[in-house]
Order: structure tokens, then C-alpha cells, then sequence
């Protein structure tokens, strides 16, 4: 039996609470398992980000649990939690995914700095990784020389710097045409299989859906359905 | 790495890390101009009160100043006078007599400062020779010559050769009076005292006063170096017994009231400029994290810490004021040393000035420590301008930032 990586029970969200209340996410209940393939779908204003966010840890349930690998981050201090998300969670963000000053080897890098790797440990994963997105050519080059596909191919391995169990990816296709979007989720359906990393991502694109093994629907911040499918 | 991007990070708008380095720059320079030019105003009143007026060190009777009777005298001149001039330390030294009188001319009076002096001595002295404008500086021989300021002449509305008298109480209270002719025409740099202050022959005056020959109202010391003020006052006492001995701070406390208002002036000015700079700094670093928002909440997203944050924005400032600092001090020297040996001419407020004792022609100068203290100041602004833009990027919410990514 599959390990549980991220349990969310009863989580509810809502913004404005003491004016004008809005419902973003409503009595969501959440289980998944170490390796799956999610794509979480849902009209805009939905709370498909809300969800993520949560997941993510970086917005905080207005009510209900938010379990990660056995981890109650609900609990978490502000600090614990920074540093929870730097060693389990990445991240792939519709844009601004990038520090714009740092070039694509930097990038990675920057997050196996905060996690204290020395400089030979960083140079090889950082090398690593960029092979693996297909951008061995590109360490140098800053985001603002790189495609809209290869940016987010940078976050991605980014994302994987860490080595985390999830990585969450809120519309990651958004911004890319159509041979970059396939390309980049080429890798992540490689990654999936081969790292066994667990990626939840929302997304409206169909050519993402398509792909996810397990695809979750969100209508007015209530989960409407949840199926199982087979990835084309 | 927090290092790297920060430095980086300033440079992503060159225009606006430019403007907040100009203004440092600006700030610092004009810091160290006022400074300069208040301390080169200052330092020359003071030079000029020294070196022209007062010299280093007066002695007088006790109770001279007090009653500004001219019976009230130091005995045995020339001999305190001999030791005086044999002592190393001592640059200069000159005896006078003084009486508080009235000069007329044929058409005013006015109330005057006679000082009875020894021609000689006080060429070294205050140099009074070289402020003669017209006529000639006691070389006619003639016991009866006086030498009268610029102002003074036309207020009495008499011109060289002109006679004038002057009327006063010798030592034994009695009204005397003597006839002088205008001998030489002076102007000094404080033209207060141009008003105020006729020069005679001392054994002249001396006859009229009925004092002794060795008597005197006022021995004035010049210095070598002025340094040595606090010695030679201690060896002046044990010379002169009786006397009572000041140093220009004591003689002219006013002077010292000026130095101490301009001191707080400047350092007025210096802290508007700093706090302009303050505000100037905060507005565009807190412009710069507002248009990182969405950056800063990805940053934490990833993992940065909210304090690393902060240290982030703060060393975007210090590294803006570390570049602009050494600039706006190699600009502040170099503007100090080149106006310093040409002097700022002010000749247009020149009678404004004087009459405060100041030099139309302003040196400015400034010490190392002021420079320091510039320095410090600027940091301690840099700093203090950083802290509100990081504390507003510990503000953000990264889900709020994420949410609009």
C-alpha cells in the first residue's frame, strides 16, 4: 500500500471573513499518495490555487488539517514552516517563477544554498538537474534570455533542487505555447515516474489533464468529483 | 548569495539606484560643505580676533577691565617685558596703555578706545602697520600723531592731516585733553573696532595720564604655537604676580558663543540634508519592494526566510550608500581643498561680515574628525532609511503575493 503524502481533512478557506465573506474553499477533503499524478481542475474562482496554496503551506486554513508526509503544517511556526517547504514542497509557479538576477544555474542553485550544500555538491545538481529539463546549454543564461517554456523548465528543476517528496504547480502551462507545454510536462510525467515525486497541479489546460492519472474537481470551493483515469 | 542578489538587485534599476546614489553623493558634499564653510568662517574670525586683535594672552591689573580706569596699572613693565621677549615660546610682545575718552572733530564727537602703543612692537604684533589705507604709520617722528579707522574718519568727517582732540580722565580723575593730528588712515577686517579703537604714541598718552614710565595698562603675548597657551599662562603668573592673565577664549567669550551657535547650525543643516536623504531613500527602496511584491513572495515561497528578507533589503541600501559614501567624500575633500587655498570671495556681504569680524574671503577647511563624523552620520541615515522598506517586505503575506502570480 501507497504511503499518504499529503492528507487534507475538513480544510475550509475563507477571505473577508469579518466583511464580506467569501467561500473560497469549502469542507475539502484531500488524500493522496506518495507518487501520484493529480490535476486538479475547476472553473476560475473555483479555489483550485486556494487548495494548493494550503497544501503548500503558504495560506493558512481557516479551518481543518493540512497533513504532509505525517506533518501537521496547520501547526507549523512561520519559520518551521519556510523550512518545511524548502526540504519537502516545490513549487512551479504561471510566472514570476524566476529571480531575474540570478542566471538559470543560479536559480537552482540558490535553493541548494539555503539548504547549506556545498558548492561542489550544488555545481554537480545543478548540472544534473538542467540536463534533465534539457537546458545543459543554457546555465548561464539569465531568465530574461530564456523562453517562456524554458523558464518554467528551469523552475521546475528548481522545484526538484531540493529533492522533495510534492511538487505543487499551480497552471504551469498557462503562459506556453503548445510544443513548450508538451515539453515540459514530457518532464514532469518522467520525473513522476522515475523519482516517484508526487505533482498536484490546477490547471484549465487539456493537454495537462489529459496526462494526470487522477484528475480532481473543484466547483465553488467543493470537490464535485474525484476520478481516477488513464493518462493519454 | 543574500549578497550577490542584493548587488545585483540594485543594479536591475540602474536609473533609480543612480538617483538614490546621487542624493547620497549630493547629501554628503553639501554635509561637508557647510561644515567646511562654517569652520573656514569661524576659523578665520578666530585667526583674525587672534592674530589682529587680542594675540594669545592679555595681562591686566584685576581690577583694569572692570573699572576701564587707566590707573589702574602693571608696574615694572620693561622688566616682566625683558623676560618676556627672552622666552622661546613667546612669539611677540607688546605694552599699552589705554583710555576710554572722546575724540571731536571740528563738527562731532564720538566716544573712543585710545590705546597708546609702541609703533614697533606692534608690527609684529597685530600688524597693524599693514592695514594702513592712507597716510603713514607713526613714520612722520611727530608725538602727536594719531592713527584712526576708516569708519571712525568719516563718522568724525575729517580726513588726514585733520586735527583732532581727545578728551579723557588722567589717573588722578582729572579731565585732560590733547591735540592730535590724523597721521594715518587703518582699516582692519572688523570694522566695529575701526569705529572704536585710535592709536597714539604710548609715552605721549603716558604724559597725559601722568602714569610712570614703567607703568602700563596691557601686556599683550603672541604665541609660537598655540599649543603651549596653558604653560605660558602658568609661567605668566609667576612673572606678573598682581596681573590678571586671560587667553582670547576669556577675552573674547563671545567668540566662543559664536563657534558653539555655529557648531549647532551646522550640525542643523547637516541633519536637515540627512533627513531629506532619509526620505529620499525610504521613498525609492520601498518603491523597489513594492515592485518586487510578487518576486518576494515567490522568494518565500521557495524557502527564504523572512529575516534573510530583510537583511536582502537592507544590503540593497547600505550598498547604495557604500557606493555613494566614498564619492560624496572624495567630492566634499576635493571641493574643500581646492576652495580652501582659493578661498570663497564674498566681497558682495563683505560690510555685513565685517562687522561681525568675519573675512570677505571665506577658506573652508574641515578636520578628519568631522569627516568622520559625516561619515557615521551618513551610514546611521543609510541604515535607518533601509529598516521601514524591509520591515514593510516582512509585511508581505506570500500567499496574498502568490495568489496574483
Amino acid at each position: 500500500m501507497a504511503k499518504t503524502i499529503i492528507d487534507a481533512h475538513n480544510v475550509s478557506k475563507t477571505f473577508n471573513p469579518k466583511t464580506i465573506p467569501v467561500y473560497a474553499v469549502q469542507n475539502v477533503h484531500v488524500h493522496i499518495e506518495e507518487g501520484e499524478f493529480i490535476a486538479l481542475v475547476g472553473p476560475s474562482g473555483s479555489g483550485k490555487s486556494t487548495l494548493l496554496n494550503m497544501i503548500g503551506g503558504l495560506d493558512e486554513p481557516t479551518k481543518g488539517t493540512v497533513f504532509i508526509d505525517g506533518v501537521e503544517i496547520t501547526k507549523l511556526s512561520e519559520n518551521k514552516l519556510i523550512d518545511f517547504r524548502l526540504h519537502n514542497i516545490g513549487f512551479v509557479f504561471q510566472s514570476f517563477n524566476l529571480i531575474p538576477v540570478l542566471t538559470a544555474k543560479e536559480n537552482i542553485g540558490f535553493v541548494l544554498q539555503l539548504q547549506h550544500l556545498s558548492k561542489k555538491e550544488r555545481e554537480k545538481r545543478v548540472l544534473t538537474l538542467l540536463e534533465e529539463v534539457g537546458l545543459e546549454d543554457k546555465v548561464n543564461s539569465k531568465p530574461g534570455e530564456l523562453s517562456g517554456g524554458q523558464q518554467q523548465r528551469v523552475a521546475v528543476a528548481r522545484a526538484l533542487a531540493s529533492k522533495p517528496k510534492i511538487i505543487l504547480a499551480d497552471e504551469p502551462t498557462a503562459n506556453l505555447d503548445s510544443k513548450s507545454a508538451t515539453n515540459l510536462l514530457d518532464i514532469m510525467t518522467k520525473l513522476n515516474k522515475e523519482e516517484k515525486i508526487t505533482f498536484l497541479f490546477s490547471t484549465h489546460d487539456q493537454r495537462v489533464i489529459k496526462k494526470a492519472r487522477r484528475v480532481i474537481t473543484l466547483v465553488d470551493g467543493k470537490i464535485t468529483s474525484d476520478v481516477e483515469q488513464i493518462p493519454t | 548569495m543574500l549578497f550577490q542578489i542584493a548587488w545585483r538587485n540594485i543594479w536591475r534599476n540602474k536609473s533609480r539606484s543612480i538617483v538614490v546614489i546621487s542624493s547620497i553623493i549630493i547629501g554628503i558634499w553639501a554635509g561637508i560643505f557647510i561644515l567646511s564653510f562654517s569652520w573656514g568662517l569661524y576659523k578665520n574670525n578666530i585667526n583674525e580676533s587672534v592674530y589682529k586683535q587680542l594675540s594669545h594672552i592679555q595681562i591686566h591689573h584685576p581690577a583694569f577691565k572692570d573699572e576701564n580706569d587707566s590707573k589702574y596699572t602693571i608696574s615694572n613693565t620693561d622688566t616682566i617685558m625683558m623676560q618676556f621677549q627672552t622666552d622661546e615660546r613667546i612669539a611677540s610682545v607688546s605694552s599699552r596703555v589705554i583710555a576710554f575718552g572722546m575724540i571731536t572733530s571740528p563738527t562731532i564727537a564720538s566716544g573712543v578706545k585710545i590705546i597708546g602703543i609702541n609703533p614697533n612692537s606692534e608690527i609684529t604684533q597685530i600688524g597693524l602697520n599693514k592695514n594702513v589705507r592712507e597716510g603713514s604709520y607713526f613714520e612722520s617722528g611727530k608725538y602727536n600723531e594719531i592713527l584712526i579707522g576708516e569708519k571712525l574718519i568719516k563718522k568724525l568727517k575729517v580726513k588726514l592731516k585733520s586735527k583732532v582732540v581727545l578728551t579723557f580722565t588722567n589717573i588722578n580723575s582729572e579731565i585732560v585733553s590733547g591735540a592730535f593730528r590724523v597721521g594715518g588712515i587703518y582699516k582692519s577686517k572688523n570694522s566695529s573696532l575701526d569705529e572704536t579703537n585710535v592709536y597714539v604714541q604710548q609715552n605721549h598718552l603716558k604724559k597725559l595720564l601722568e602714569l610712570k614710565p614703567s607703568e602700563t595698562n596691557e601686556i599683550a603675548l603672541l604665541l609660537k604655537d598655540e599649543a603651549q597657551l596653558e604653560t605660558v599662562k602658568s609661567y605668566s603668573r609667576n612673572i606678573v604676580s598682581i596681573g590678571k592673565i586671560e587667553d582670547w577664549k576669556e577675552l573674547s567669550p563671545e567668540l566662543g558663543m559664536i563657534i558653539e551657535s555655529f557648531n549647532l547650525y551646522t550640525y542643523i543643516i547637516s541633519g536637515i540634508i540627512l533627513l531629506a536623504l532619509t526620505f529620499g531613500i525610504i521613498n525609492t527602496m520601498l518603491m523597489s519592494v513594492l515592485d518586487r511584491f510578487k518576486e518576494l513572495g515567490m522568494l518565500m515561497a521557495i524557502g527564504l526566510n523572512k529575516r534573510k528578507i530583510f537583511i536582502m533589503i537592507m544590503l540593497e541600501t547600505i550598498y547604495l550608500t557604500i557606493i555613494g559614501c566614498p564619492i560624496g567624500l572624495f567630492a566634499g575633500w576635493l571641493t574643500v581643498t581646492v576652495l580652501g587655498r582659493t578661498g570663497i570671495n564674498m566681497s558682495m556681504f563683505s560690510e555685513g561680515l565685517a562687522s561681525y569680524g568675519f573675512s570677505s574671503v571665506i577658506y573652508p577647511a574641515l578636520d578628519q574628525e568631522k569627516y568622520t563624523i559625516i561619515v557615521i552620520m551618513c551610514l546611521i541615515t543609510a541604515i535607518i532609511s533601509a529598516i521601514y522598506p524591509a520591515y514593510k517586505a516582512l509585511q508581505l503575506n506570500p500567499s496574498e503575493a502568490i495568489r496574483k502570480i
